[in-house]
Order: C-alpha cells, then structure tokens, then sequence
C-alpha cells in the first residue's frame, strides 16, 4: 500500500479530504449495490441501508468497506431468482 | 520493483473474491449495464464532492434571498445549482450561529448527503465517532481541533432518517470583499460537516 502515486492518482481531488476509496474493490463494490439500488430496486435504497444497519451492527469494528459487501450479499440473497 | 525487474501482482483477497463473484453474479442477471462501475467510480471521485457544497454555501454568504430559501426548502435550493440525487432527495440545511453550533452524524450506518459532499471519511463511518459525538459531542468536537465556546449550544443531527444533513458554516470575519468563487474556496468540507468553524 506504500508503493509510490502515480500521475494519475495524483491527479485524483484530495482537497478537503481523502480519496473515496482506498482499493478499486471498494469502489467496485460501491458502484455494484449502486447497480443494485438502480435496476433491481427502482432507485429505492432503503433496503440496502437496512442490510447495511445490520451488517453494521453484527460487527462493528470489521473495516466499513467488507461490511458494505457482506449487506450486498444478504441484499442479493433476496432477489428473486432469474426465471 | 523486484529484483527481476518486472511487478508480480499479489494473488486475490478473500474481499476481492467476494467483490469478483458478487460482479459476475450481479452482470449474468443483468443488473450491471457496460460502464456502469467505471461511471460510477469516476463521478464519485471527481465530480461530486464537497466543493458542490461549498458553491451552496457561498451562494447563502452573498444572496440573502437564496440563504432564506436555502434554508426553508434546501432539497429544492440545493435542487437550483444543479446538484441532487442519491441520498439527496430529503436535505436540510442547518445555520450556525454565535448561539448555536451544528454537527452531523449518523449513528445507525454511513448516512451522509452524497450531492452536496461526495462519500463520507474514513473517521465519520467509524464506530468511535458513531457513538462519541451523540455522548460527548463537546469533547470530541475539540479533539478534532474544534474548540466551541462554553456558551455555544451545540446541535447534533443525527442522519439516520431519511432526512440528509448539511451544516452552513459562519461566514468569515474580513471576507467582506470577496467574491462568491473566492468564497467558495474557504468552504471545507469538515465545516459542513459540523466538526469545524472557519
């Protein structure tokens, strides 16, 4: 995780704060439960913060990022199966 | 780089594995359009962030008008300069004053106002902060470098409703000259957060 920036990571907005995301898994995980919210759940998300509250709240100390995946995982456990 | 001269990738994470077969999964049932996660992933990391929140405030500094309806309806005020959308359908606007203080937090998950400050820090998902600043907001508000006077109230919002707060800072003493694109510059991000003064 030390290894030198490159340009392009360099050129990423860190004013105000940090980068988003640490690891392109974070983003990708973030991106797919918004691939989820958007077409399996017409843009409603408030099943996946209620997945997220809970899988929050089952190990709280576990890094935020592996918590979001694992309410992605129980969110998509609900969807109907593909005919 | 090795001494071979060329970058061995490490093997896959158990994360990774997870995150990969959630991907596959979700892409065969179709919920995955072609270049959603790169779209995604690039507004996130560049477009939406708190300068949109920092162009609001600014505006509120310089056009009283706007700062009235700002703070009557901020969904729809917000809505003006363009910015809206996930987890900023439902915005209020929270003014301090030499009185009051206001900070946000959302104790249940990661609640935050996407629109108007991008995705949240590290340190606001974290549990210390989740439970600190309901219990000793004063407390830690000065451990994270802001000092409130004694007789500052101050007002913790906690997001974990449907409602997404934004906190609009004071304006500066000697900024009486600048512009509101200069303005916009002295907004950071922790100030509309709550967990600093400017």
């Amino acid at each position: 995780m030390s290894e030198p920036l490159t340009l392009s990571e360099l050129d990423l907005p860190r004013r105000n704060g940090e980068l988003a995301f640490d690891a392109p898994w974070e983003s990708k995980v973030f991106a797919l439960a918004a691939a989820v919210v958007d077409h399996a759940f017409d843009g409603d998300r408030e099943p996946f913060r209620q997945q997220l509250i809970k899988a929050i709240a089952a190990e709280p100390d576990r890094p935020y990022w592996e918590s979001w995946t694992a309410a992605l995982e129980s969110l998509v456990q609900t969807l109907p199966a593909p005919s | 780089m090795s001494e071979h001269g060329h970058h061995h990738p490490a093997p896959p994470s158990a994360i990774e594995r997870r995150v990969a077969a959630l991907e596959a999964l979700l892409t065969e049932r179709g919920l995955v359009p072609d270049g959603f996660i790169e779209d995604v992933t690039r507004r996130y990391e560049s477009e939406i962030g708190p300068m949109n929140g920092a162009k609001v405030v600014a505006k509120a500094w310089v056009d009283p008008g706007y700062k009235e309806r700002l703070l009557a309806d901020s969904t729809t005020s917000i809505a003006e300069l363009g910015f809206g959308g996930p987890e900023g359908s439902n915005m209020v606007v929270v003014e301090n004053t030499d009185a009051v203080h206001n900070v946000v937090v959302c104790t249940l998950c990661s609640c935050y106002p996407w629109p108007v400050l991008g995705l949240p820090p590290a340190w606001y998902k974290d549990p210390p902060y989740r439970a600190r600043m309901v219990r000793e907001p004063r407390t830690l508000l000065a451990e994270m470098g802001c000092e409130l006077p004694g007789d500052t109230e101050i007002q913790v919002w906690d997001s974990s409703a449907e409602v997404r707060y934004l906190v609009l800072p004071q304006r500066p003493a000697g900024t009486d000259g600048m512009t509101e694109g200069e303005l916009a510059e002295l907004v950071t991000r922790d100030s509309m957060i709550g967990v600093a003064r400017l």
